[in-house]
């Protein structure tokens, strides 16, 4: 039973990138990237083949991310210097992709059987997971801690002033076009590790791995954000990584169960479909944060010297703390 | 900083496949620090003629020089680090998913170039940096003053409108343009927008644009009134001029002129 649950556990940290990569393009910078998709495989291959060719882990997966970066500014750049739609922009991207994955990995599945371990982490007594557990944990850390320092800077509130509110950040002199590249170069850079590491413990990489990544990775944030309704930056992101990790837990319990692997996609497309719906069932009189909603908004804008409320200006605006 | 713009020109397409010029060969002076208010019907060009000095709209020909600085052949960003704006809508000009002391940050750091290796020479807005806003706005007497880590979406429309103003005159800008700003507000918040709107202005002593439709605005406040209609001056009055006028009379003025272009 251990075994499953450190599995999961694993498997959860294995994708956790991924899941930061979509917090960052949907919630951060407000961005539907297709991207992901292809640089999730892109991140999955190019770890293989270079691994399989003695290429340190580590090494490997630098590759990957400078990689995923590259195919993040493509879709940016068509975004923004091209005029085309985010959605579009993605597409086209992930499509070439497909094309450079392939001549990357020269075939469609590469196996990885040989890996040299750079680091001797330790095992925790519970063989291969516990060692994986060690390393991801460190790894995921160091990176959870590296984004929350980044974006509390001005250059990651510029970043959330884009996601937020274009007009302005325009008005406020930030370089929306510069800033969508990095952020979603970023992204993608992210996911192109979740990819390569994902390759690596699973042992292979296919060139169709990336399918439906960008959803994996959305409902991975909401389930996360379901769990710690997060009101701050690195809450956000520790949110993502433990939405990570629930989803493959509830996955390794499902297969425990006894479902078939041929009925996962369905079951991962219901999971999701169920975390999505979470946000969107609301009980009576009790507001998206689940405290008891207040029969005033802002009582403050009444006392004394303060201005008046004006009411209908704020309606339809996101449940404040909903969207950090 | 003084606005000088010379033979300004501008049109947009209409339904129906004709073209209509709004702009033509329009020139326009403002000195060091003095407060326009600009006024016209709607369709007059008053908003557009803002849009095309912040650089949202682009004109097809003339110049437009900010302290004998071209500013037309400036990126959008370039040039919005001069120019402070506040817009109709007060959803349009902060982040309502950053607190007040984050947005209050933004427009500080105008002037810098957030997006790059200098945007990440720190952690902002830190403990000083709170305590800065903290103390202008208890300087301005706002009761926001207290609430600087809330979510501005948490605000009402009259509070995010003052958060907006008082983004627009930090960073120094050299020009502030203000494009109906109390338009969305109910009178009390409009009176106490308005009251900060001239106190920071004369205290920043940055050459404003303010275009309003309200006729009491343009009779008590600034130290020049223009109107513009179909794209030119109608009418350009000192502050010492605008003394003899009454709402009647800016209400004839509208009517003689919206009669002559119907006709």
């Amino acid at each position: 039973m251990l075994s499953l649950w450190l599995g999961a556990y694993d498997q959860g940290l294995a994708y956790a990138s991924l899941a930061l990569g979509t917090y960052l393009t949907l919630r951060v910078l407000n961005f539907a990237d297709l991207t992901v998709d292809g640089s999730f495989a892109l991140g999955g291959g190019t770890a293989a083949v270079l691994i399989t060719q003695g290429v340190p882990i580590p090494l490997a997966l630098l590759a990957a991310l400078v990689l995923g970066g590259l195919a993040g500014s493509v879709t940016a750049l068509i975004h923004t210097r091209l005029g085309v739609n985010d959605l579009f922009a993605g597409i086209l991207t992930t499509t070439g992709l497909y094309t450079i994955t392939l001549r990357v990995m020269g075939r469609s599945n590469i196996p990885i059987t040989d890996i040299t371990p750079v680091v001797n982490w330790p095992t925790l007594g519970q063989g291969d997971d516990g060692r994986w557990a060690v390393a991801l944990t460190c790894v995921m850390v160091g990176m959870v801690c590296l984004l929350a320092l980044i974006l509390a800077t001005d250059f990651g509130l510029a970043l959330r002033a884009i996601g937020n509110n274009p007009t302005m950040a325009r008005a406020n002199a930030i370089n929306q076009g510069l800033g969508l590249t990095l952020g979603i170069a970023a992204a993608n850079a992210l996911v192109a590790i979740a990819g390569g590491l994902v390759a690596i413990y699973q042992g292979f990489a296919d060139v169709t791995m990336g399918i439906g990544s960008l959803i994996l990775g959305l409902g991975m944030v909401i389930i996360g954000e379901s769990v710690l309704r997060p009101r701050s930056v690195p809450v956000a992101m520790l949110a993502a990584v433990i939405g990570a990790i629930l989803f493959r837990l509830m996955i390794a319990i499902a297969l425990q169960l006894g479902l078939e692997p041929v009925d996962l996609k369905l079951t991962t497309a219901v999971l999701l479909l169920a975390a999505m719906s979470l946000g969107h069932i609301k009980l009576p009189g009790v507001n998206a944060d689940g405290q008891e909603a207040a029969s005033e908004p802002d009582a403050s804008a009444d006392s004394p010297g303060a201005m008046a409320g004006t009411g209908g200006e704020v309606e339809g605006e996101p449940t404040p703390g909903e969207r950090p | 900083m003084s606005l000088q713009v010379d033979q300004l020109s501008w049109g947009h397409p209409v339904p129906g496949g004709s073209w209509r010029q709004l702009f033509r060969n329009f020139d326009f002076q403002s000195p060091s620090g003095q407060f326009t208010v600009v006024i016209g019907s709607n369709g007059s060009g008053k908003s557009t003629f803002l849009n095309l000095l912040a650089g949202t709209l682009r004109c097809s020909s003339g110049s437009i020089r900010l302290n004998d600085k071209p500013l037309q052949r400036l990126s959008d960003h370039r040039r919005a680090r001069r120019i402070g704006r506040v817009m109709q809508n007060p959803l349009e000009g902060t982040c309502p998913g950053l607190t007040i002391a984050e947005n209050l940050r933004l427009a500080e750091g105008r002037r810098r170039s957030a997006i790059g290796w200098r945007g990440l020479s720190g952690v902002h807005p830190n403990r000083a940096d709170r305590r800065r806003y903290r103390e202008l706005l208890q300087d301005l007497g706002l009761p926001m003053a207290d609430r600087i880590d809330t979510l501005v979406g948490q605000l009402s429309g009259g509070q995010r409108q003052t958060i907006s103003l008082v983004m627009a005159t930090l960073g120094q800008p050299q020009m502030l343009l203000l494009d109906e700003h109390t338009a969305a507000l109910d009178p009390k918040a409009e009176a106490n927008v308005m009251a900060l709107t001239d106190r920071l202005v004369r205290q920043l002593g940055t050459t404003t644009l303010m275009v309003t439709h309200s006729l009491d605005q343009a009779l008590r406040f600034g130290d020049r009134l223009v109107m513009l209609h179909e794209g030119r001056l109608l009418g350009d009055w000192s502050a010492r001029e605008r003394q003899h006028l009454t709402p009647d009379d800016l209400r004839r003025m509208y009517g003689s002129a919206n009669a002559t272009t119907e006709s």
